[in-house]
């Protein structure tokens, strides 16, 4: 797993780290569970094709972390994901340019909208969920208009699907070829865990979540921070963009929505408050590892589909609730 | 503390036990079938089929399908879970072949033969596809809009491509049967409308209004039949014989009222149980037509409410 | 002593009101300069224009002799002003040391935040000030008091030579006040000037050299604080001499009893708590911050969980597991923070007072009758004198003490015959204190049985039939009320330990 980031209260780490081992216990408890009930479950090939499956939603969930823990909400995640995915297939496609510049043009366009969506809600007041709803409605449409409802392939970019699927640590380690989208995933995790406990833009994205009016009253420019972390994770969902698109070798206009609530629900599995003020990126990976083994296990074990659905509702329920009666306890 | 999250646990196992099939023992031979959707009628027709095979031939079975087409990942996700199961066989309709073809390469490589179905997958792998022979069933549009309009006049066609294998095959299945059988019939139109009502409508129109002696239009998919549809109500047209292909309430509706002639149904059942069934067949070694016709069926005002057609009719 | 600010001549409007009319204020180096005034006579107002909050419509601002414009909090902290809100502006889920330094973390070469620097600043204010504060402690796990140091720390980081303090003692009890005002003597002799903003005249006349009084958006006058009287400071506050009544205690020997408590446990804070109270009595309540009183009014509400003991209403006992129990055995319960939990600030007048009642004015269809409403509001209005433009105003457009009234009236209206007052003046200026302690005793008069939990002594003193002291979550004795009892008396029983409680808690 990822190290636990560099904090510099100790008091803060004891609990901090607690909170973690138990989200940790029970995403340990699951792959117990799962060994048990099948003996293909603890497979390499299975354990690598359910880290395969996180890491797009892993790091819509990191994305989706930075704007709640300022106490918003981005319900833009999911097609802002497709639109930097249809972005990159104009530029490596359709105007065949090299790889590098549909990687950037990727970025570019998810940082870009992350700008519109910052400006909307911090500069024009308009509500986040209402503000990232629209854009989240914007950027479907502005997808399939593109993309001309099609999906574009990338075939004329031949190792555009090794982003996500080639392996740089199985060309070292051939026992263990874990697919680039999943390294990408963790290291990502690593540099905004430290990007919110090192940085000012992540002290500002707490203490925003936090108390806004305070920051403000501070003297601080508030409203210029909360783009700035919009921003970033649109930034951030350009690169969910590329790691779905390098993955299908295509980019397909017309998927997305949805993949916005699973990112939530894996932030708030990982004990990210709604609230804002309060979360970590460390929570929020196993919160997505939690989904991912849990719908992989369930379609090992053969539960009807109906079912799964209808388990993972339940899980997320209880996982929110054991986790909120643990911080009455703790005070 | 920890005894709540393993209360968690708790839950899922008692959610899973009281849901799994028990009935998974090892002796019985496993086949997956990852689909192109779930909750739509259609697959849950297929779904139904393949149950039915299931039961008939005693092995397990389960059907997993993404929530809309669009979700290339998910279905990849269920394909690759499936795969893990070490299945006996697997059956698949792929959303995106080409995004599919490392996962089917896997199954090559561990032995596993996959059976394609519904459209099939764009690929050498499967041992075999199991579909609808379109060609076969838009011959018998044709043979019953000629006995319609009584062997001589206009036709058009409504098609939703010229590029997908079902619009080829509709159009040329349709035309060809025609040539051969019915020389006295002129197809003096072929229009394409992406199998979207709208634009179906404005083509039927203007077909209409070219051709004021026209005795039939066949709409070669859903869409294409309900636009048809559309522009005889606006224009007020009468006397033209309207055939149409698969279901969906609005056809059906039209087929009570009289609107429609009648329509060419796909067999969704068929598909399924024949898909288990080829399943089972490979596993053996046993040699696979290229494809496998899952079967098709006419129906009419007479028949929309006989059993085995209302069995393979979906709203 | 030089002369730090000088404001004259200050207009400021929002909309519907004119807040400030050619208000003044001058503060010199190394003085304490107290600004007083009722609720809504513009205080707050006329320093946050100092503090770059809001901005003023006209008239002059001088710092250290020259005009400035201050447009914002920056500009401000960059004048050397700093000022601790009176709802303290911090962030909880930040350490102390983070919430100090916002907006101005020490970074090393490359850019990072440098924790260790960090904390190391905020060890060094606090060292200055002679407080011991862990930089490293999260806010929200700090108390009210502790978190006003870290927002004075945080305005003296600033090197602020001028430091505005907006009710600072308002949630502190008297040790913790205690410590503000060493802090405060130490900012003074090193030369700092303060503007200090309370209702509590004692304070007033312990910290402070200069009084200024404002009224409705004006300047009064500035007295001396040590040569003038208290009452002449309210007469200029309020516009007109208040009588300085004490109260007279009935004779309630007779009376039913309307509410007894036998044992009652709950947690740490409640320890086997036993009291009685008649219809028609005041029970004051007092004791030292967190000596459990308010958990005890909470558990004998239903608002947590009880533990041990009984609870008889009118002498049958009554099981109270929630609020909702509580209300239908006729408890009310008006809680300090009527802002968070008594009021819905958004709705008007009428609809507040209905809160609790709405099920009597609505027919099978959950149909409101909205004249019925407004025949019963207009009446409370009336009786309770609750100064409002009309039912339709909108609460949190009130003043506190009228908000105050509005709660009281939901609570009448529900056919509460116990009321149990949390604070019921905090935050309430002087003028209608006196009105709220009036109205208090006549609702006793009228048979009402009432207690009134108080952190300011002679509050509990002037309005309490009996005093039951409270220590550690346990009743340390029950006192008469009326001259007969010396604040001292109750302080004695309010820092009682554990070793001596045993004969006094029964």
């Amino acid at each position: 797993m990822t190290a636990t980031p560099v904090a510099a209260k100790p008091r803060a780490i004891a609990s901090g780290a607690q909170q973690k081992l138990l989200a940790f216990a029970s995403l340990i408890a699951l792959l117990v569970f799962f060994s048990l009930a099948s003996p293909n479950f603890l497979q390499t090939a299975n354990i690598l094709a359910i880290l395969q499956a996180t890491s797009v939603n892993g790091v819509l969930a990191i994305a989706a972390t930075l704007v709640i823990i300022t106490g918003g909400i981005d319900l833009s995640v999911g097609t802002l994901m497709t639109f930097t995915a249809v972005i990159a297939g104009v530029v490596l496609t359709f105007w065949g340019l090299p790889m590098p510049l549909g990687v950037i043009a990727a970025i570019a366009a998810g940082t870009a909208c992350g700008f519109i969506s910052g400006s909307l809600v911090a500069r024009m007041k308009i509500p986040p969920f209402i503000a990232t709803l629209g854009m989240m409605l914007i950027l479907k449409g502005l997808s399939l208009v593109i993309s001309g409802t099609k999906p574009i392939y990338f075939n004329d970019t031949p190792s555009f699907p090794l982003i996500s699927t080639g392996s740089l640590i199985g060309s070292i380690f051939p026992a263990v070829p874990v697919p680039n989208g999943v390294l990408i995933l963790f290291l990502l995790a690593l540099a905004i865990s430290w990007m919110l406990n090192r940085t000012t833009l992540g002290r500002y994205c707490f203490a925003l979540g936090s108390n806004e009016e305070a920051v403000r009253l501070s003297g601080v420019n508030a409203d210029g921070w909360k783009v700035a972390i919009y921003a970033l994770a649109g930034g951030i969902c350009g690169i969910a963009g590329l790691l779905i698109a390098s993955r299908l070798n295509s980019a397909q206009p017309a998927l997305g929505q949805g993949y916005e609530l699973d990112a939530i629900a894996a932030v708030v599995i990982g004990g990210t408050s709604l609230a804002g003020g309060r979360g970590s990126i460390l929570g929020t990976i196993i919160g997505a590892l939690i989904m991912g083994v849990l719908l992989n296990g369930l379609r090992i074990m053969s539960v009807a589909q109906e079912w799964q659905t209808v388990v993972t509702g339940a899980i997320i329920i209880f996982a929110v609730y054991a986790d909120m009666l643990r911080r009455r306890r703790a005070g | 503390m920890l005894n709540r999250r393993s209360l968690m646990a708790a839950l899922a196992a008692g959610t899973l036990l009281a849901t799994s099939s028990l009935a998974m023992a090892q002796d019985k031979m496993y086949i997956p079938l990852v689909s192109k959707g779930f909750q739509h009628q259609f697959w849950q027709a297929v779904k139904a089929g393949a149950d039915k095979a299931a039961a008939e031939f005693g092995v397990d079975v389960t059907f997993e399908g993404p929530d809309t087409e669009a979700q290339v990942d998910k279905q990849m996700d269920m394909l690759a879970a499936a795969l893990a199961k070490k299945p006996a066989a697997i059956g698949f309709a792929a959303l995106d072949s080409q995004a599919a073809t490392p996962l089917l390469k896997q199954a090559q490589d561990a032995g596993i033969p996959v059976i394609a179905f519904d459209s099939g997958v764009d690929s050498d792998i499967p041992a075999t596809t199991v579909t609808t022979d379109n060609l076969a069933a838009a011959g018998m549009a044709a043979d019953k809009m000629a006995e319609l309009i009584g062997g001589a006049g206009k036709v058009a066609l409504v098609v939703h491509d010229q590029t997908s294998r079902t619009g080829i095959d509709r159009r040329d299945g349709f035309v060809n049967r025609m040539k051969e059988g019915h020389p006295d019939i002129e197809i003096v139109d072929i229009q394409y409308g992406a199998g979207d009502q709208l634009q179906s409508t404005e083509i039927t129109k203007a077909i209409l209004t070219a051709n004021p002696d026209l005795k039939g239009i066949f709409g070669a998919n859903e869409g294409s039949a309900i636009g048809v549809l559309n522009a005889i109500k606006e224009t007020g047209t009468t006397g033209v014989v309207v055939i149409g292909y698969d279901s969906g309430a609005a056809q059906k509706e039209a087929i009570r009222s009289g609107a429609m002639a009648g329509a060419i149904t796909q067999n969704p059942v068929g598909i399924g149980y024949e898909t288990v069934k080829a399943a089972i067949a490979a596993t053996k070694g046993e040699t696979l037509p290229k494809t496998i016709d899952s079967g098709f069926k006419w129906y009419d005002k007479t028949n929309i409410d006989d059993p085995e057609v209302a069995a393979v009719l979906y709203d | 002593m030089t002369e730090v600010i000088r404001m004259s001549a200050i207009e400021k409007h929002f909309p519907g009101v004119h807040a400030l009319r050619n208000a003044q204020f001058d503060l010199k180096a190394g003085e304490v300069h107290a600004l007083m005034g009722e609720n809504g006579a513009g205080k707050s107002t006329l320093m946050k224009i100092l503090a770059g909050i809001y901005s003023a419509d006209s008239g002059s601002v001088q710092v250290n002799g020259s005009e400035v414009r201050i447009n914002g909090p920056r500009a401000a902290q960059d004048l050397g002003i700093g000022i601790i809100h009176q709802e303290l502006a911090l962030m909880p889920d930040l350490t102390v040391a983070q919430n100090i330094f916002i907006g101005r973390e020490p970074r090393n070469r490359w850019g990072v935040l440098d924790e260790a620097q960090l904390n190391r600043d905020a060890e060094a204010i606090f060292a200055a000030m002679k407080v011991p504060l862990d930089p490293t402690a999260e806010v929200r796990r700090l108390t009210i008091a502790k978190q006003q140091m870290v927002e004075i720390a945080k305005a003296l980081s600033f090197r602020s030579r001028i430091l505005i303090m907006d009710e600072p003692t308002a949630a502190l009890n008297e040790t913790e006040t205690e410590e503000l005002f060493a802090i405060i003597r130490r900012l003074k002799s090193e030369g700092v000037a303060i503007v200090y903003i309370s209702h509590k005249m004692n304070e007033i006349r312990r910290i402070s050299d200069r009084v200024t009084i404002m009224r409705d958006g004006a300047y009064v006058g500035t007295v001396t604080a040590e040569d003038t009287p208290i009452e002449t400071i309210i007469s200029m506050m309020v516009g007109r001499e208040l009588e300085q009544t004490s109260i007279a205690i009935p004779d309630l020997g007779d009376a039913p009893v309307a509410l007894e408590v036998r044992g009652l446990s709950a947690g740490r804070m409640v320890r086997d708590v036993s009291f009685t109270l008649r219809r028609g009595e005041i029970l004051g309540f007092a004791g030292l911050m967190g000596a459990g009183r308010t958990e005890v009014a909470r558990v004998i509400f239903g608002a947590d969980p009880r533990e041990g003991g009984e609870i008889l209403v009118h002498g049958s006992a009554r099981t109270i597991r929630n609020p909702r129990d509580a209300v239908g055995a006729g408890i009310g319960y008006l809680s300090e923070d009527r802002k968070q939990f008594g009021l819905a600030l958004g709705i008007d007048v009428r609809g507040n007072i209905a809160l609790t009642s709405l099920d009597r004015f609505s027919d099978r269809f959950l149909r409101v009758n909205e004249a019925g409403l407004a025949k019963v509001a207009t009446s409370y209005i009336a009786s309770l004198a609750i100064r409002t433009p009309s039912d339709q105003q909108e609460v949190r457009l009130l003043s506190g003490g009228n908000q105050q009234k509005v709660v009281i009236a939901k609570w009448l209206l529900r056919d509460c015959d116990i009321l149990i007052f949390d604070e019921p003046t905090r935050g309430i200026d002087v003028g209608a204190k006196a009105e709220i302690y009036r109205l208090l005793q006549s609702l006793a008069e009228a048979g009402k049985a009432i207690i009134v939990i108080s952190s300011e002594l002679p509050e509990v003193l002037r309005l309490s039939h009996r005093i039951a002291v409270m220590c550690e979550g346990r009743l340390t004795g029950i006192l008469p009320g009326g001259p007969a009892t010396s604040q001292h008396e109750i302080m004695r029983l309010a820092t009682r330990r554990d070793h001596a409680a045993e004969g006094a808690s029964a």
